[in-house]
């Protein structure tokens, strides 16, 4: 059988005293374990916020913090720190959403990442922070008729507050590791420029870790900070809880009916009803692919639900050089480049990957794969992300499941073989002998800068590229109009009073860059402003002092 | 969703064809590990889409010989050289259906091969220096910056 990653993980240092983490000691009756619920469950609360991802975990704490009482509704299981383990096959199966098998449909199956657990993706994402581009929030205004609702001023101490209770900085160079070093080396010698990724972490130890979970509980994921936070200030958090709807009684959300599931689908389980009534509002951060389907199971018809799906597709280039690289030390994502994106659309970027993810595109099958993977030490591995053009659709699919179908453009692809040609050069100016483009067509090994060429005269069929995708927008997007949009300025939905969304599906368009910071920075402006209304009505929170 | 005991046997074969090991240079058969275990929880905790283009990948790799090398045999019956010629055919076909089914087995594969403790000491231990002298021209070089 796999490696037992629930066996006590043997990196852990036992001559030390035992580090108490964030997800642990949590207060009593805080955290509801729907996979252990031996009868249905019925509570009222101020406000239910459906998901406990980057969207939900900010806006939860924002509304306990205001004094409100708050019930988190999450899908997944809470996998405590300490139960993290290296082996990607574990992760997937425990914290990732249909063991990793997501797909997006289209010209090609382009995997498509999301967490499905307590913290949602922010326990295996690279905990990368940038602020919303102005130039973003400009196309927004201008486009969408947001007028003055969201500004680089109105968001900026909803910014400034995020970056200091995560402790947003730049990736210490203690941490930084060879696969980052290499990177900004050849980015200084071409004058081009990067950075040092700014990160929420706190210590980090540069486990490489961050697709499994931090060991740590270094990344500051919503895991160990804002979902135990809100529970200190009297929340409470149902896990293993899938909402099948928002309850809309007479144009007005009244609270969510939910069921409970296994933890996994090997586990035989009862499922139990749960219902919770929120007196004041619910709010939906359930990710751009699962809250479109949510709000349609809740009888919502707007036009624009589920249309608009964008995202960042990724594309990583391996490189091998004579001495080692090791990808097994160092910040996951530690250096970036986002001088093109305004002009071509496109980030650069490190991306470490653990030897499982690696060894798919390690070139070959056979003794060839075989013998490449002794390269594995001496790989390093860099990525472009476009900021796509294509939109898509998620709707309904088979078995409860979400379909989301996309296929990018020729001028996207054609962005993707300009970053791919640009990162394979600078691998081999910054000394690597062999590069691995990991395009269908083309030699699965090129050895010589010359050789880029056939790069960048690469066809712009999707099918010979191998995309990947976790950066999602757009699907129940924000507007003034609800012909086109599905909540508007005050992200209340059109079509339900008190029936809130706050992740990236309300984003009118996608980024360029890393989405989570944008996400809690709209989340918590969107709940501090239904705080805020609801105390102009004159409401008083009911939380238990 | 489970595979039939064929189905394994099948599955076993085009899997050993991919990950083979190289005992030279440390690196174990995917067959030395329990590799029927692992398909066995993987069909039971992925979606139904995702378990049938498994099974489609395990059928394409099992009745390849025939189309592939004009042989009447399954994968499982070819000697070891033959199986990895079959597979890499496959990988490397026009039709975009075929490539993907046998990617799905390599990426399958990968979570368990790579998962394996040896495999991963052994993948991230350096390696020697590569021989100088090869007789490859740079065209293009700059120097390396001190880190």
């Amino acid at each position: 059988m796999p490696h037992d990653d629930h066996a006590p993980d043997h990196e852990h240092d036992h001559s030390q005293p035992r580090v108490a983490f964030p997800d642990e000691s949590l207060p009593e009756g805080s955290v509801v374990d729907g996979a252990a619920l031996a009868g249905d469950v019925e509570e009222a609360f101020d406000y239910v916020v459906v998901g406990s991802g980057a969207a939900g975990a900010v806006a939860a704490h924002t509304l306990a913090q205001a004094g409100f009482s708050v019930a988190i509704v999450e899908e997944g299981p809470w996998v405590r720190t300490r139960e993290f383990g290296e082996r990607v096959y574990e992760a997937f199966r425990r914290m990732y959403r249909d063991a990793g098998t997501q797909v997006i449909e289209g010209r090609s199956y382009v995997p498509l990442i999301q967490g499905r657990c307590v913290g949602g993706s922010t326990v295996m994402n690279s905990a990368i922070a940038h602020r919303t581009p102005e130039d973003v929030l400009d196309e927004w205004r201008a486009r969408f008729g947001l007028g003055q609702h969201l500004t680089a001023e109105i968001l900026a101490p909803h910014f400034d507050a995020l970056e200091r209770e995560l402790n947003v900085h730049a990736v210490d160079d203690e941490v930084l590791g060879r696969n980052n070093r290499l990177f900004l080396d050849e980015t200084s010698a071409m004058g081009l420029p990067a950075r040092k990724m700014h990160r929420y972490e706190r210590n980090c130890r540069g486990s490489g870790r961050c697709v499994t979970g931090c060991p740590n509980a270094a990344k500051q994921g919503m895991n160990v900070s804002y979902v135990p936070w809100a529970l200190s200030l009297g929340a409470r958090i149902y896990c293993s809880c899938r909402v099948d709807r928002v309850v809309v009684k007479d144009g007005v959300a009244t609270g969510v009916l939910a069921h409970t599931i296994a933890k996994d689908a090997t586990i035989a389980h009862v499922p139990r009803a749960v219902r919770l009534h929120a007196r004041r509002g619910v709010l939906v951060a359930a990710s751009t692919i699962q809250t479109p389907n949510v709000l349609r199971r809740s009888g919502l018809r707007a036009r624009a639900i589920g249309e608009h799906f964008s995202c960042h597709p990724g594309y990583g280039v391996g490189g091998v050089f004579d001495e080692p690289v090791g990808m097994d030390f160092g910040a996951t994502q530690g250096a970036e480049c986002t001088h093109l994106r305004k002009t071509e659309r496109i980030k650069l970027e490190t991306i470490a990957m653990p030897p499982e993810l690696a060894a798919v595109r390690i070139p070959g099958l056979g003794r060839e794969l075989m013998k490449n993977f002794g390269a594995f030490s001496n790989l390093a591995v860099w990525a472009v992300v476009i900021r796509a053009e294509a939109e898509g659709t998620v709707r309904p699919g088979w078995g409860g499941r979400d379909k989301v179908k996309l296929s990018f453009t020729k001028r996207d692809i054609e962005r993707t073989r300009k970053g791919t040609a640009m990162l394979a050069r600078m691998m081999f100016e910054v000394g690597a002998r062999e590069v691995w483009p990991g395009i269908f067509g083309l030699p699965p090994v090129i050895r010589s800068i010359d050789e880029v060429r056939l790069i960048e005269e690469a066809p712009t069929d999707q099918r010979v590229w191998s995309y990947i995708t976790t950066h999602l927008f757009g699907a129940a997007r924000m507007g003034v109009d609800p012909k086109t949009s599905v909540v508007g300025p005050d992200f209340q939905t059109h079509e339900a009073r008190g029936l809130y969304v706050v992740d990236s599906s309300v984003f009118p368009t996608n980024l360029g860059v890393n989405p989570q910071h944008s996400i809690m920075g709209l989340s918590r402006l969107a709940a501090t402003r239904i705080a805020e209304r609801a105390r102009a009505a004159g409401a008083s929170g009911t939380r238990a002092a | 969703m489970k595979l039939a005991r064929f189905e394994e046997r099948w599955a076993e074969a085009a899997m050993g064809a991919i990950f083979p090991g190289a005992p030279g240079d440390g690196f174990g058969d995917i067959r030395g590990m329990d590799l029927r275990g692992f398909l066995r929880q993987v069909v039971a905790i992925v979606p139904l889409q995702a378990a049938v283009g498994l099974r489609a990948a395990v059928w394409l790799c099992a009745l390849a010989p025939l189309f592939v090398l004009g042989k009447l045999s399954t994968l499982a019956g070819l000697a070891e050289a033959d199986r990895e010629r079959v597979v890499v055919r496959l990988a490397a076909s026009r039709v975009y259906a075929i490539r993907s089914l046998v990617l799905i087995l390599k990426t399958i594969g990968a979570l368990l091969y790579a998962g394996d403790d040896a495999v991963r000491a052994r993948m991230n231990s350096p390696r020697a220096p590569a021989q100088k002298g090869t007789g490859l021209v740079t065209l293009h070089a700059k120097p390396v910056q001190a880190a």
